[in-house]
């Protein structure tokens, strides 16, 4: 009977992070996220029936047709009719007049457990993040014990010593809740305590006391709002439920769970009776409910990679206009990846990739570089069909091996994923699955993707890992991917990526995550791989490092766009485009220790987010070369060297006048001495 | 793993001493005297006396609660003060009451809302929305309304089921079956849905691993990713919820048990506490902290047993 106080994980997917406030000016009502509560209808209703039922239970007296006790013999048992809106019970007394008449003292009593549990639940949550580990230490393992009490069982006896002293009872009720709300706090304001600006708070002098109260209470305020009104709902439930069973208020007075315990004596007869009563406490119960899920709700869930079957529909409709509306993909040479005019956008309309072109010869490496929000990642997850819930290919074309991928289906996809295109992420130790063995894993896929037999594939798979450079690889089989570094976790990851002997290897990242020695051996792996297996690789990295590595081609990518495409000697040598002219002044490692600047520059500013993206060159905002003339739409056109191509206007003058991106906070006009009376406005000016 | 069990039983123990003390120290702040009580209204003082005296009403509290906790590990949790009935025996008899109940309820919200849950999150659109609401309105109902709902729909209109009554499994095994599906039914409603709406979002956070999109990038078929590494992934917060719905149930069946008049433990505790039963009301806080710390301890075990990170360790 008492509910779990967990929080109700179906809409709370809250993390900390995400409803951790961000600045410490931000005042407490900006924090408690109060739009959310008009954001849905069901919480909107929720608040109008709450507000409705609070206004009319205090003015009851004054509008009431019936006291609670008036019995009217010649209605007794009725259903609604014009004197008993509600009917009558078996006392023949108004039940609308009852049911007000008592949702005040319900309402009421249900905010003591709200507050008492609330209360000392956050009063405990913000001791222990304040006071260190070992009161953490105590406190937690206090409210282990209450929680594994039997809740129910524990109130009734306390009934037993103190009778049924309602509001007392709702307390207590709420001193046994509140262990379950202090573990819904603990990790938030554990977080909250650990900020910097609680470190500066603590430097300044202000005591424990100060800094809970100033930083870390209002930061949880939106959990506290959320808690409270699930709590309210749990209150009320277990409330009319004490009530049912006999311990509600002296038997005259009206209860709801008493109500409803009198109108099932009469379930035979007037079934009617059960209705009201009923209706009004699951429509006050399913308002706090919807009040709590609405502020609860996470801001912007993480999306799925692996979309619900709805959003596989949607998806399949959208896969087969773009299929309809591509010009059927002509033969191109084999192993080639071709993509044309590729974007990819969210489902409202928001492009993360714009008009993206590129191709892959056989047996070379493509690096996709530009920093992080600029479209890398999501253009090489569209070759494998890849891209998260509620992001799709909107326009263009994926040509591989004579297949248009960016029309292809689910189905075909499967039929390419692993066998011909294969994928290595980021995060290694993420990318495996941590239910499973590394050899589970891996002899899954050799069987699948190679139609290999059981014990062979075991063998094969010994094989792959040590292909790359696994010593003791039978040992490793029989890992789970958290014993094992984040460097083998990536070779494993790899193993598992050539299982389908692919052709196109998409490595997002490959090295990002891993210590600077693993990266090295890594990405001596790859190398190795391309030149015994003659695959072809897109690779993903903001490193030009890894770039000049690796790679025979690379692809400069700004905001959604290939800002430039070349050889990538031309393009290291003499840069053509200032974006890539600043990412190479801003890289230690791609400077060669000659003409190693004395600082490195840095790019000011971000990537504006996608919707910001201007319709002129989107770098304009941060480029030092920026200009009168770069205020119209820039196209991508031939850079002069080689094959290369560039979008900028001002490419031609840059590659004479042999500009540096200079590492300074200048703004550009007093550095740049081209004939410009105009300079954009930067966003440090 | 010796420690980790040997550290667990220990903090189990405490637990239950600690209730056992709440409990003691609960039932003598109860009104009257046990002489008092187990006597009635209109017995003389010196009768009252006389039994207080017996029980040892008067002692030390240190000393009576000994003198109980010496009793209780042996198995004897005193007499009753109303029909001076063996408490442990009454109890006992009890137990498979409510056992069967919160088990019954507990399989059935377990595959029910396992099913819905996944359903719901691997459909999404129209199919998780449906789902979502009736969970919504399942968990806002009280169990105490929908029980006499089913009764009036199952019992009275069609008596698919008998209305109220426990049969016992040794009687007739089929009647024993009947007897219990009703309140099973009635608690596994709410029970249902709160596992549904754990299981859904245990579901959604597993699809959302990265972990995942490399089960695809290697043509994992999608049924093998759902139903295999998804739920996989997602089964240590269901069973975490599991058990906790079992501990509820255990608990909350005393509602069930007065709306179906099956004489189980929450019967029990209902009736003493209404009678001032003192002996009865230390014994069934007691009997029910141990099932409860026992089912922590089973899904403590379990959780190390399913998190290969904690097994290792
Ligand atoms: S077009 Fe103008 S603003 Fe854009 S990169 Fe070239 S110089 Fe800079």
């Amino acid at each position: 009977m008492i509910p779990n106080t967990a929080p109700a994980p179906a809409d709370e997917t809250t993390t900390a992070a995400a409803v951790l406030p961000q600045t410490p000016g931000q005042s407490a009502a900006k924090k408690f996220a109060g739009s959310k509560l008009f954001g849905s209808p069901a919480s909107i209703a929720g608040v109008i029936w709450l507000a409705a039922l609070v206004a009319a239970s205090l003015t009851a007296p004054l509008w009431l047709p019936f006291k609670t006790e008036d019995q009217d013999f010649t209605a007794v048992l009725s259903g609604p009719t014009a004197a008993h809106w509600l009917g009558t019970d078996e006392l023949g007394r108004d039940l609308l007049s009852r049911i007000f008449a008592s949702a005040a003292g319900t309402l009421g009593t249900s905010m003591i457990t709200v507050i008492v549990a609330v209360g000392l639940g956050t009063l405990l949550a913000m001791l222990a993040a304040a006071a260190g580990d070992r009161a953490e230490n105590v406190i937690s393992r206090v409210t282990e014990i209450m929680m594994s009490l039997p809740g129910t069982v524990i109130i009734l006896a306390v009934i037993g010593a103190v009778g049924t002293n309602i509001p007392l009872i709702m307390g207590i009720l709420g001193v046994l809740i509140s262990a379950g709300i202090y573990r819904v706090m603990l990790g938030q304001a554990k977080s909250l305590q650990s900020q910097l600006y609680v470190d500066a708070a603590k430097v300044d002098g202000m005591g424990m006391a100060g800094i809970s109260l100033r930083h870390v209470l209002p930061g949880l305020t939106n959990t506290i709002v959320v808690q409270a009104a699930l709590i309210f709902a749990v209150g009320m439930l277990i409330q009319a439920g004490l009530a049912f069973i006999g311990f509600g208020p002296p038997i005259p007075e009206p209860s709801w769970g008493g109500m409803i315990q009198g109108a099932s004596q009469h379930v035979y007869d007037a079934p009617w009776l059960m209705v009201p009563t009923g209706a009004v406490l699951a429509l006050t119960v399913l308002a706090a409910n919807a009040i709590g899920n609405a502020l609860g709700k996470a801001p912007n869930a993480t999306a799925s990679h692996l979309p619900s079957a709805a959003a596989r529909r949607q998806r399949a409709k959208s896969v087969a206009a773009i299929a309809a509306a591509a010009p059927a993909p002509k033969d191109s040479a084999k192993d080639t990846l071709s993509v044309r005019n590729l974007s990819v956008g969210v489902d409202n309309g928001v492009r993360l990739v714009t008009d993206v072109s590129f191709d892959v010869e056989p047996g070379t490496v493509l690096g996709l570089v530009g920093e992080s929000g600029c479209g890398k990642t999501m253009t090489a997850l569209s070759l494998l069909g890849l891209l998260p819930s509620g992001v799709s290919v909107a326009e263009g074309q994926i040509l591989w091996n004579g297949t248009n991928l960016a029309a292809a289906t689910e189905k075909a996809m499967e039929g390419i994923r692993g066998r011909e295109v294969a994928l290595i992420s980021q995060e290694p130790m993420r990318a495996l699955d941590p239910m499973f063995t590394v050899g589970y894993q891996l002899t899954a896929a050799i069987r699948r993707l190679r139609g290999t037999g059981r014990a062979d594939a075991k063998a094969e798979a010994l094989g792959l890992l040590e292909k790359v450079g696994i010593v003791d690889a039978a040992r490793i089989l029989k890992t789970y991917p958290h014993q094992i570094s984040g460097g083998m976790a990536q070779r494993v990851a790899i193993a598992l990526a050539l299982s389908g002997r692919p052709r196109l290897l998409v490595a997002d990242e490959p090295t990002t995550a891993l210590d600077v020695t693993v990266q090295a051996e890594i990405l001596s792996l790859l190398r190795s791989l391309v030149k015994d297996t003659g695959m072809s690789v897109v690779m993903v990295t903001h490193d030009l490092g890894v770039v000049a590595d690796l790679c025979d081609q690379v692809a400069v990518m700004y905001a959604g766009q290939v800002v430039e495409n070349g050889r990538t000697d031309s393009i290291l040598d003499n840069p053509r485009h200032p974006y890539t002219l600043a990412l190479l002044a801003a890289d230690p490692h791609a400077n060669h220790a000659a003409d190693m600047p004395e600082r490195l520059a840095t790019i000011t500013g971000q990537v504006p987010q996608p919707k910001d993206w201007p319709s002129t060159c989107r770098f304009a905002s941060r480029c030092q070369f920026a200009g009168s003339a770069c205020t119209v739409p820039v196209p991508l056109l031939p850079s002069g060297a080689g094959d290369g191509v560039v979008r900028c206007v001002k490419a031609d003058e840059l590659a004479v006048v042999g500009l540096d991106w200079v590492a300074t906070d200048i703004p550009a006009r007093h550095v740049l001495s081209l004939s410009e009376t105009r300079t954009v406005e930067k966003d440090h000016a | 793993m010796a420690l980790f069990i040997t550290k667990r039983l220990l903090m189990a123990l405490a637990t239950v001493l600690v209730v056992a003390v709440l409990a003691f120290l609960l039932v003598h702040a109860m009104p009257g005297s046990p002489g008092a009580v187990s006597l009635g209204a209109g017995a003389s003082q010196e009768a009252i006396d006389e039994v207080n005296r017996r029980l040892g009403w008067s002692d030390p509290l240190l000393v009576q609660f000994f003198s109980w906790l010496g009793a209780a590990v042996q198995g004897d949790l005193g007499i009753s003060l109303i029909d001076g009935r063996s408490v442990s025996a009454d109890l006992a008899s009890r137990l498979p009451v409510t056992a069967s109940l919160a088990a019954g309820a507990t399989l059935l919200s377990g595959i029910l809302g396992i099913a819905l849950g996944v359903t719901a999150a691997v459909r999404g659109g129209m199919v998780d929305r449906v789902i979502g609401g009736v969970a919504g309105m399942a968990v806002a109902l009280p169990a105490f309304w929908i029980g006499i709902i089913f009764v009036y729909l199952l019992a009275v209109q069609s008596s698919v089921f008998p209305a109220t009554g426990y049969v016992p499994f040794e009687d007739s095994p089929q009647d024993w079956a009947l007897s219990l599906a009703l309140p099973v039914i009635t608690l596994a409603v709410g029970g249902g849905a709160f596992i549904a709406r754990q299981t859904r979002a245990s579901m959604l956070e597993a699809l959302q691993q990265e972990h995942i999109r490399t089960l695809r990038a290697t043509a994992t078929p999608t049924w093998k990713i759902l139903y295999v590494h998804a739920l996989r992934y997602a089964s240590l917060p269901i069973v975490a919820a599991i058990a906790l719905q079992f501990i509820q149930l255990f608990g909350g069946s005393v509602i069930a048990e007065q709306l179906f008049a099956m004489p189980g433990l929450g019967q029990a505790v209902q009736n003493s506490v209404s009678t001032h039963d003192a002996p009865s009301v230390q014994g069934v806080v007691v009997i029910a902290t141990v099932v409860v710390v026992a089912v922590n301890l089973v899904l403590e075990l379990a959780t190390k047993f399913l998190d290969p990170k904690l097994r290792a360790s």
